[in-house]
């Protein structure tokens, strides 16, 4: 009997012990991966981008909205648009769209402007919660006019991982005019500051927060993003993670 | 001999063993990404439950309901599956994939729930269907025999008391962990989607918030974990060959431990 039960338990044990050294020898198969990547368009089918996030209150707000994601950019560029308090920034909107167009901080500002108290959901686990100010992504693309055929919005960013490679991330039209999916200027009342993306940054409270990309320098309407990059949509997404971050 | 298990039975359970197996190894990478749990919506450290750390170069700790105890080797500070030990929350022996990758935990994890999620729909279909639910669900009238089944178990009883295919204390296990833990396993796992949020902001409410939700969630993967440590010893202790020929094969033989399964 007490043989029984040993051998149970260290057959179990071995099992569970195993799964690491296992799945590490799975996981760089390519038809394994490609199988497991089903998961992402069945949740994006299943889920998609639906309903509104919750609005939380002023009093729920982080006022020490947490840091994370890149360095602040430092190069001379950012920095001279820094010191300038970002009179020189433009943001930069094309591709396949009618009317490309760039915006100023003033020309941003006089579109309609939205606030909104919303949960960042970080994919490593962790959420906060900030108040965001700024105008409908929507809007902007309203202004410069897709043209049909357009699928996606690229978001060409200012940072960088600390190796050159600059951040970009991408979400398609139905997700980018989303009424909560916001070019955000202001944090918690006040204008964005460096550290968290100034002086524009995605607000996508619908998805895990890499979407959210700060320091947003230019956006381009395309087709596909398969040519952009390592063609997965996003830094992230070149890195393995799913492109669909509903989930 | 009895037929016992349905072919759909023995198949979903199967594949519920290779998904759990790679759920809960799966689930502890990601949350080494992230390792805390606060009963909270927002992240809070005033309402930090639990966290693992490595507060000094060497030095893994575990904090419980603000306890904290030197773990070092098995919690905090541990193998990094690339040769040596570093600041890794549960070790790499017992992530996929075995060493520290988010992406490739979340992918392994997304599509494993759905496999669990799908077998556990299909099962239940087909027993409630052809009528078989019905032999291993609880009822009134099991109650009083739970306590002569445990005592059976503990040998102070030469007899189980008298009963169907499943004993009441399978049946109540069947049922708490098929009927209630999975679903809530499931649950607080979708309630940590930002996507479902918005959909069904309720759900994460009715948690606590997400942060809850990742508490309950961990939560029920332990509970889990138990029944499935009581559930391999009753099958080491009750005939592994009978049990194991009935979950392959489907036939079950009745003997001397009549039904005493697992």
């Amino acid at each position: 009997m007490k043989r029984r039960i040993f051998l149970a338990s260290a057959t179990s044990a071995a099992a569970l012990a195993g799964c690491g050294p296992i799945g590490s020898a799975l996981n760089g198969n390519v038809a394994v991966q490609r199988l497991l990547a089903t998961a992402e368009d069945l949740n994006h089918a299943v889920i998609g981008t639906r309903g509104m996030a919750r609005e939380y209150r002023d009093r729920d707000v982080d006022r020490m909205f947490r840091i994370n994601g890149f360095a602040t950019p430092s190069d001379s560029h950012y920095a001279h648009l820094m010191a300038d308090r970002f009179a020189a920034y433009r943001l930069v909107v094309d591709g396949a769209v009618a009317r490309p167009r760039t915006f100023d901080l003033a020309e941003l500002r006089s579109l309609p402007q939205q606030t909104q108290i919303t949960r960042h959901d970080c994919v490593e686990g962790w959420s906060a919660i900030g108040k965001w100010s700024g105008v409908r992504l929507g809007d902007v693309l309203d202004a410069v006019q897709p043209r049909s055929g357009a699928r996606y919005a690229v978001f060409h960013c200012m940072d960088n991982d600390g190796s050159g490679n600059l951040y970009y991330e991408s979400l398609d039209l139905h997700q980018a005019r989303h009424p909560q999916t916001l070019l955000a200027t202001r944090l918690n009342d006040a204008p964005l500051d460096p550290e968290h993306g100034a002086p524009v940054r995605l607000r996508v409270p619908t998805q895990l927060g890499y979407k959210s990309a700060k320091w947003v320098a230019r956006i381009e309407v395309v087709a596909s993003f398969t040519n952009i990059y390592s063609g997965h949509g996003g830094y992230w997404e070149d890195q393995g993670y799913e492109w669909y971050a509903g989930i | 001999m009895i037929y016992r298990y349905a072919l759909l039975t023995r198949a979903s359970h199967w594949v519920w063993v290779l998904a759990f197996a790679v759920l809960v190894s799966s689930g502890l990478q990601i949350f080494n990404a992230s390792p805390n749990l606060d009963a909270s919506d927002k992240s809070n450290p005033a309402r930090r439950v639990l966290a693992i750390a490595a507060p000094a170069e060497g030095v893994g700790t575990t904090t419980i309901f603000g306890r904290t105890f030197v773990t070092t080797g098995w919690l905090g500070w541990t193998d990094d599956g690339m040769g040596s030990r570093g600041a890794h929350a549960f070790p790499a022996w017992i992530t996929i994939p075995g060493y520290q990758d988010l992406a490739d935990g979340r992918r392994w994890h997304l599509f494993f729930a759905w496999v669990g999620s799908v077998c556990w729909l299909a099962w239940l279909l087909s027993a409630a269907l052809k009528g078989s639910l019905g032999q291993m669900l609880l009822r009134p009238s099991d109650l009083p025999k739970l306590w002569p089944m445990q005592a059976y178990y503990l040998g102070l009883r030469k007899t189980p008391p008298a009963h169907g295919v499943y004993n009441p204390l399978q049946k109540l296990a069947y049922v708490v962990v098929l009927f209630v833990i999975a679903p809530l396993v499931v649950l607080t796992g979708l309630a940590l989607s930002p996507g479902i949020d918005a959909i069904a902001n309720p759900l994460t409410v009715m948690l606590g918030g997400r942060q809850f939700a990742r508490l309950w969630h961990f939560a029920g993967m332990l509970l889990l974990l138990g029944f499935f440590a009581v559930h391999i010893f009753q099958v080491a202790t009750q005939g592994v060959v009978n049990q194991m020929r009935a979950m392959i094969t489907g036939w079950y033989r009745l003997s001397g431990r009549d039904g005493a399964g697992p």
